[in-house]
């Protein structure tokens, strides 16, 4: 399948996931996945949900503006660095923000993220 | 190491991570040293399987990334870091290194604000070089 559709397919994915119940990201992360979100580093999906769903805001709304995508190696992991905007409810201006993944797939066919990093871009 | 072993022991891993962190400080000084003193010596970092991506352009292997660093617009430039965040990538001892900060161009008034994201592979030498390289400038 061509990387570049496997990319966009995850990021839309990931990002309505997380805009409508961010709950349900559990399955896209395995014991080993590791996120590092605005400097803090956590490690294992309920962990990493558990951080996620904690996230001082209940609605938001993330909008894509690039998504990259490279090969990462022999064991057919994927890297994907996205840049957009997150627009949080009540707030007036939206935060730009960029996120790198590194997916690996799965017995069943599918990927999970194994590394996850977010940073918001500030002006 | 690998990532599995490093994983079963709570204190290993902070280790492990105190580790991968200061590599990827290490990897991000000398990157950018070279890059705003020594540009002609960045394809040292790469190897034939290496990507670089560069504000949507792709291109692979040593003399097609050589040759995109040279051609960049602008002949001296200095990048200023903000934000280094590293995680082991396999496990196979790769690193992956998450950078943020602003580009100065001479003559510009404005600086530039890029994310660049680096995936390490260890050498045969013992140290490691760049298989994957992301470069976008942050607008707006």
């Amino acid at each position: 399948m061509d990387p570049d559709a496997v990319a966009k397919a995850f990021v839309e994915h990931y990002y309505s996931t997380f805009d409508a119940n961010r709950a349900n990201l559990a399955n896209l992360y395995q014991e080993s996945s590791m996120l590092t979100f605005e400097g803090q580093k956590i490690q294992g999906s309920p962990n990493i949900v558990a951080k996620l769903t904690s996230l001082p805001f209940q609605q938001c709304q993330h909008s894509i503006t690039t998504v990259d995508c490279q090969p990462s190696g022999p064991a057919g992991g994927m890297l994907v660095f996205v840049s957009g905007n997150l627009q949080l409810a009540g707030e007036q201006h939206a935060l730009k923000f960029s996120q790198m993944f590194h997916l690996m797939p799965t017995p069943q066919g599918s990927f999970y993220v194994l590394n996850d990093i977010f940073r918001l871009n500030y002006a | 190491m690998g990532l599995g072993e490093w994983g079963k022991r709570g204190r290993g891993r902070e280790e492990m991570e105190e580790q991968v962190e200061g590599l990827g400080r290490a990897f991000v000084d000398h990157y950018y040293y070279l890059f705003d003193n020594d540009r002609s010596s960045l394809p040292s970092l790469y190897h034939s399987t290496s990507m670089l991506t560069f504000e949507g352009h792709k291109v692979q292997g040593v003399d097609e990334i050589s040759q995109k660093l040279n051609l960049l617009p602008f002949d001296q430039c200095q990048h200023v870091i903000s934000t280094i965040d590293s995680q082991p990538s396999s496990f196979t001892g790769g690193i992956m290194v998450f950078v943020s900060g602003s580009l100065k161009l001479p003559g510009e008034e404005h600086q530039l604000r890029f994310s660049q994201m680096f995936h390490l592979v260890p050498s045969s030498e013992g140290s490691f070089f760049v298989q994957n390289d992301i470069f976008r400038l942050n607008y707006g």
